[in-house]
């Protein structure tokens, strides 16, 4: 893909000059990855840098081209999925390449999300971790219309904090189980 | 084997390439050190007003270091360290005498902090540090000030030269109510071996690996330089601090940490360490994108960091508490009682890393205070 082409869709998504710069300041064929990429699913400005910084981290840490980690499987194939549309495609390979940069984190993110599931709370409750887990809380948010209701989700709640998937999840947030980089 | 130190050859030590002075500045006895140390070196005299016209705008920030200024230093040299939002705050004092440090840490925050004005910048008015650090100190004899002079400088890279420790010393030394904490990467230690600082200053250091050393921090002493600077302080009668900060996550760290705190306490007596702190690598999306420019390879961008609600990138939550927590059983071990403190992190992270919290500010300091 040509640099033109990259100006004119920079240009015309209102993308900040130094982005731009960074653009092109890749080598052909990572430039030319991302910017099929981006006019396939018009990536704007903020998810741009954000893949980028993962991108170019990501190329640094594995020693990967940029082109070569876009054409990872899953993330062509969510590209290619006829059932998605733009803005799933966009939010999807945003977090498969956020997986790939932070895999350890998405990792215990995954098995927190697969405990709180496991949990089997009612749609009342509901079990949350802050972004990135900083902080290290679990947010608990009970939805009652009546006190009845306020009582039967307080109830399962109660009987939700015994169960060993909390404390599995509060060792997770404590980083009990925090994982060795993988070389 | 406690007290065994390597004869090692010192640190290189960096040399400006000029020195400018602001006029007035020649009467401070810091400009008898620099022209005493410094033969060889041309001096300038500039104006105040024009001592940094045509110095700053366009140049880099490495370059900037290359000249000295000596300048008086009209702003408040005493104040309170600012920590960081929301954070445990550790009840720290700062006296700035210099500005910018001669060495190129890839991960310094005063890239970012001093970006608009790097120059390397040392203060002339001793006097008055001394005076604004007095009327502070004396009129709350009551209370216990830790001050550290390390936080946009180092303490002392620029020793030999400038001689600045040397004078204020025997100021800080008198006083009952303070420690004076002179934190470094450097070995430049002889000029402080022959004073006394009577338990009121203590020589720390910033501690890595060697490994974290040669990728990420240039221009200063290797490990067991520091070591051995340490270890001449200590018999020198100095209290003694260190800084595990920045610890750097990547693989196999855990050995080169283990090793590093196994080295330090076999080289030092645990029992004259005044405290350990603990912090790890910590930027900004701005410091960021300056790394990433300055040192494009470095493998300090690669960690698993986020955005924290104080602005900085830290290593995510539960894998900086299972370093914070590997870091202190090895301290531990090796030195059952001594002071460990976390720098810049929240009340969650103290009480997964140690079981408590300090209930306020002045508590952690307190902790640090020596009997008085």
């Amino acid at each position: 893909m040509s640099e033109p082409i990259i100006r004119e869709y920079a240009q015309a998504r209102g993308v900040h000059p130094q982005t731009l710069e960074r653009w092109l300041s890749w080598k052909a064929p990572d430039r030319d990855a991302l910017a099929n990429l981006a006019l396939d699913l018009r990536i704007g400005e903020n998810h741009l840098r954000d893949l980028m910084d993962w991108l170019e981290e990501l190329a640094l840490r594995d020693g990967a081209a940029i082109a070569a980690i876009l054409a990872n499987g899953t993330v062509e194939s969510i590209a290619s999925d006829p059932r998605l549309g733009r803005a799933d495609k966009l939010k999807r390979i945003k977090e498969q390449v956020r997986r790939l940069r932070f895999p350890r984190l998405a990792q215990i993110e995954n098995e927190i999300r697969v405990k709180i599931q496991a949990l089997k709370l009612p749609p009342g409750i509901r079990l949350s971790v802050p972004p990135g887990l900083e902080g290290g809380r679990l947010q608990v948010e009970l939805n009652a219309a009546t006190s009845e209701e306020f009582a039967s989700l307080s109830a399962q709640l109660n009987q939700a904090v015994a169960k060993q998937e909390t404390q599995d999840i509060f060792q997770l947030l404590a980083g009990q189980q925090a994982g060795a980089r993988q070389g | 084997m406690q007290g065994k130190v390597d004869r090692l050859q010192l640190m290189e030590l960096f040399k400006p390439e000029e020195v400018i002075v602001e006029r007035g500045s020649e009467t401070s006895p810091i400009y008898r050190n620099l022209v005493r140390a410094l033969p060889d070196v041309p001096f300038h005299m500039a104006k105040g007003d024009t001592l940094f016209r045509g110095a700053i705008s366009g140049v880099r920030f490495a370059a900037a270091k290359r000249k000295l200024y000596l300048t008086k230093y009209n702003g408040e040299f005493f104040k309170k360290c600012p920590g960081s939002e929301g954070q445990v705050c550790c009840n720290y004092f700062v006296i700035n005498f210099a500005s910018n440090c001669p060495m190129d840490c890839s991960y310094c925050y005063l890239q970012d902090y001093l970006a608009n004005n790097p120059e390397l910048r040392v203060f002339s008015n001793v006097d008055d540090l001394i005076a604004e650090a007095d009327r502070t100190l004396s009129r709350h004899r009551g209370d216990f000030f830790r001050i550290g002079t390390g936080e946009i400088t180092d303490s002392l890279a620029l020793e030999p030269y400038t001689g600045m420790v040397r004078e204020i010393i025997p100021y800080f030394a008198e006083q009952p109510n303070v420690l004076l904490e002179l934190k470094t990467k450097s070995d430049c230690v002889d000029s402080l071996l022959d004073l006394d600082p009577k338990e009121r200053v203590v020589a720390a250091w910033s501690m890595n690996p060697q490994t974290v050393i040669d990728a990420d921090e240039c221009g200063t002493a290797s490990l067991g330089q520091r070591l051995s600077a340490a270890y001449r302080c200590q018999e020198a009668g100095y209290r003694l601090g260190f800084h595990f900060d920045p610890i750097i996550e990547y693989q196999g760290w855990e050995a080169d940490y283990r090793e590093m705190i196994d080295q330090t306490f076999a080289t030092i007596d645990w029992r004259r360490l005044a405290w350990v702190s603990l912090g790890v690598l910590r930027d900004t999306p701005a410091l960021k994108r300056t790394m990433r420019s300055r040192f494009p390879k470095t493998q300090l961008l690669t960690g698993e960091q986020v955005l924290c609600p104080d602005g900085k990138l830290r290593y995510f939550q539960p894998l900086r508490v299972a370093m914070y927590r590997k870091m202190a059983y090895w301290i531990r071990r090796a030195a059952p009682t001594v002071k460990i403190y976390l720098c810049m992190e929240t009340r969650e992270v103290w009480e997964q890393v140690f079981g408590y919290a300090p209930a306020c500010e002045k508590e952690l300091g307190n902790q640090m205070a020596p009997a008085i």
